[in-house]
């Protein structure tokens, strides 16, 4: 099956659950200079659900969540929340976008960038205290952020992105720089959050990681969508035998 | 779990930008720079003041001409001036372009805040940083007032609003330049181009006439000049802050990611018109306020109620080149004088074809002021208020008014002092001072932690 028909598909299933859906991407387009990185990428994201974006690095992910969270103009599309338009300029006051490659305030002390951000979203010190112990991050409270190590810096940046309270929270591959021990613990909090109302959209490349944690899939490859759904619809769609692994499903589908 | 999120609280971000301010090397090197730069300043002008005050202590007449304001607190704060336009774009660049280096700012603009909300805190920290980096300059008068000197409140407090106005400008335009630009050194060179190219402009209006001396008054420098003159001008004033104000505009435009080319295109193109129209129009507020306590910049009170209540246009033609250093003296003593008094002046420079460093190029009206009212005409060379006022007086066949003996009254503040001692402080003891404010402001943090 190829990708169009995939696509096809994909919107099919999607349209049947548009009442469910909690936000829509649909038609998101983005060219830079003379290269489309995005084209017509277009999914739906359910409440409470983890949703995960898949594909290999260059697949157009990072373009696609900054477009999302109105970071980045995108030259088409749109975005949708309960059915209602979202102007790039209102998604802050739903969606949180935390990124990957990123160093916030590096001269700062650790626990001193953090309790700027539980004070901006005015939460209770108490919030934070719970993340700085769920995250293990006291060890690093009383360091620059400079001087972190990689592990310390993504508990740090996973904090600052669960210490916003939007309903949809948007993180590029959150689980990059843990090794297997922590990547578990991390996923049990985002498992929690979901739990606890939380849409989570996930930009991952290791697709182990995100069949293990994930309610649906996005596949995007070459800036498009090559599939959309839960893993067992992914594999129908795929016409791979139950039980394929996500692997398998991708390079079917890309 | 609550999702809608109330607007954010303003303290933790004043409190953020503060730090980074704190955190930061440029606040820092800005005020070891400033601290010898100022104390040289400042001893050098005690040291020749008193060598102007030695004769003048005993003949009055001398005395009188005698001014701190023009004689230390201007060139001390001639130190102050270099180092602002020269260092202090560092430290607006510093306080948008780390956060658009290190990333924080894709988090920052996620936060509840407005975007005014953020180039208010920047600017706020701002201005803390230019009250950091004044305090040499306090000390420098706190040591003329220990050594006796005199300062009159109106004309400083006017010489500090003109650097406050002009920092604060210089940190606008900055805070564009990072906005605009990727990186701070990028950043830096905009700045700099900007301020740095102010004193080409203004050097080239010292020997040109026409566009450049056109272009020179709308340099930065040219802007501080009333101030140093002891004069509140409501229309440069305004001017200042307009132009600060919309710089900040523009930054708000072209900070936030996300936006696109043509959205900010369009922002901006309204932001520049609105901004031209109100300087535009502050620009005919005649509104100057003579500070000085002797008036030193005015015709007297006499002759301004006089040329006041004249009604016809005055008609002023000089025939001089603008770089002639009588045309400058006349425009200062008379012209500017006369156009803050009368209600109605028009002044017109007709510049020779090509001026000689002898002035006159074979143009035998060279030299020549003619003065045109209410359809008379009388010619003079003499560039002084004391021959000119008359000949106007005559032409609007007016009797000239009568002196005021009191206004002539001002004693002078000769001062024979030694300032050499004030070296410990602006070279050792101050500069070791703010290199441990440094060294703490690295260790301790205005955050509060969980």
């Amino acid at each position: 099956m190829g990708p169009n028909t995939q696509v096809e598909g994909m919107t099919a299933t999607a349209s049947s659950k548009t009442v469910d859906a909690l936000m829509t991407v649909r038609g998101i387009g983005k060219v830079f200079g003379d290269q489309q990185v995005l084209a017509d990428v277009s999914f739906e994201v359910t409440s409470g659900k983890i949703l995960g974006l898949i594909g290999p690095n260059g697949a157009g992910k990072t373009t696609l969540l900054e477009c999302i969270a109105g970071l980045l103009p995108a030259d088409a599309g749109e975005v949708r929340w309960r059915g209602s338009s979202m102007p790039p300029a209102r998604r802050k006051e739903r969606l949180f976008y935390m990124p990957e490659a990123i160093l916030p305030y590096p001269d700062q002390r650790t626990a001193e960038v953090l309790t700027f951000f539980q004070r901006a979203h005015r939460q209770p010190p108490s919030r934070l205290e719970q993340l700085v112990c769920i995250l293990g991050l006291e060890p690093a409270l009383t360091k620059l952020v400079g001087v972190l190590s990689k592990g310390y810096r993504r508990r740090f940046l996973l904090a600052l992105g669960l210490l916003a309270p939007r309903p949809v929270l948007l993180m590029d591959e959150p689980f990059d720089g843990f090794d297997l021990r922590q990547t578990r613990e991390v996923m049990n909090l985002l498992r929690e959050e979901a739990a606890d109302g939380r849409t989570l959209v996930l930009s991952i490349h290791q697709l182990a990681d995100a069949q293990r944690i994930c309610d649906r899939l996005v596949l995007l490859s070459g800036g498009r969508v090559r599939g959309a759904g839960t893993l067992t619809e992914l594999t129908a769609a795929a016409g791979l035998p139950i039980g394929a692994d996500v692997e398998e499903v991708f390079l079917a589908l890309a | 779990m609550r999702w809608l999120e109330p607007p954010a609280p303003a303290i933790p971000l004043l409190r953020k930008e503060l730090c980074e301010l704190a955190t930061g090397n440029s606040l820092w090197v800005l005020t070891l720079v400033l601290s010898p730069l100022v104390g040289y300043s400042f001893i050098q002008a005690v040291a020749l003041y008193t060598e102007a005050s030695r004769p003048a202590l005993s003949i009055p007449e001398l005395a009188r001409q005698l001014s701190p304001f023009d004689g230390i607190l201007v060139p001390t704060l001639g130190g102050f001036y270099l180092a602002i336009t020269l260092l202090f774009p560092f430290i607006a660049i510093r306080l948008i372009a780390s956060e658009k280096a290190s990333g924080a700012l894709k988090l920052l603009v996620q936060l509840p805040y407005r975007l005014i909300d953020f180039v208010a805190a920047k600017f706020a920290a701002l201005v803390a940083a230019w009250l950091i980096a004044l305090i040499p300059v306090l000390s420098a008068l706190i040591w003329w007032g220990l050594i006796g000197g005199h300062l009159d409140t109106r004309e400083t407090a006017t010489l500090m609003l003109g650097h406050l106005l002009y920092a604060l400008l210089i940190g606008a335009i900055s805070f564009l330049a990072a906005a605009l630009t990727e990186g701070g050194a990028t950043a830096a060179i905009l700045a700099l181009s900007v301020t740095l190219g102010s004193w080409v402009l203004d050097f080239a209006a010292l020997d040109r006439g026409g566009v450049s001396s056109l272009l020179a008054a709308l340099s930065l420098t040219s802007l501080l000049r009333p101030f140093e003159q002891g004069l509140l001008s409501v229309s440069t004033v305004l001017a200042m802050l307009t132009a600060t104000v919309g710089f900040l505009a523009l930054t708000a435009v072209w900070l936030p990611p996300g936006v696109s080319l043509a959205r900010r295109v369009r922002g901006s193109a309204l932001i520049v018109v609105a901004a031209a129209i109100v300087i535009t129009g502050a620009m005919q507020a005649k509104a100057v306020l003579d500070v000085t306590p002797d008036r030193r910049n005015s015709l007297s009170t006499g002759d301004e109620k006089l040329l006041g209540r004249l009604p016809e246009r005055l008609l002023v033609t000089v025939h001089m080149a603008s770089s002639d250093t009588r045309l400058i003296d006349l425009d200062r003593k008379v012209l500017a004088r006369l156009k803050r008094a009368m209600p109605r002046v028009t002044i017109r420079v007709a510049e020779p074809g090509q001026a000689s460093v002898f002035g006159a190029t074979g143009d035998e009206n060279y030299g020549e002021i003619v003065l045109t009212y209410h359809g008379k005409s009388a010619t003079t060379r003499s560039t002084g208020a004391g021959e000119i006022l008359p000949i106007l007086y005559e032409l609007a066949e007016v009797g000239g008014p009568e002196l005021d003996a009191s206004e002539s009254d001002q004693p002078g503040y000769p001062l024979v002092a030694d300032a050499s001692i004030a070296a410990i402080w602006f070279y050792g003891l101050q500069p070791l001072a703010f290199a441990a404010a440094w060294w703490l402001a690295k260790r301790r943090t205005l955050w509060r932690r969980p």
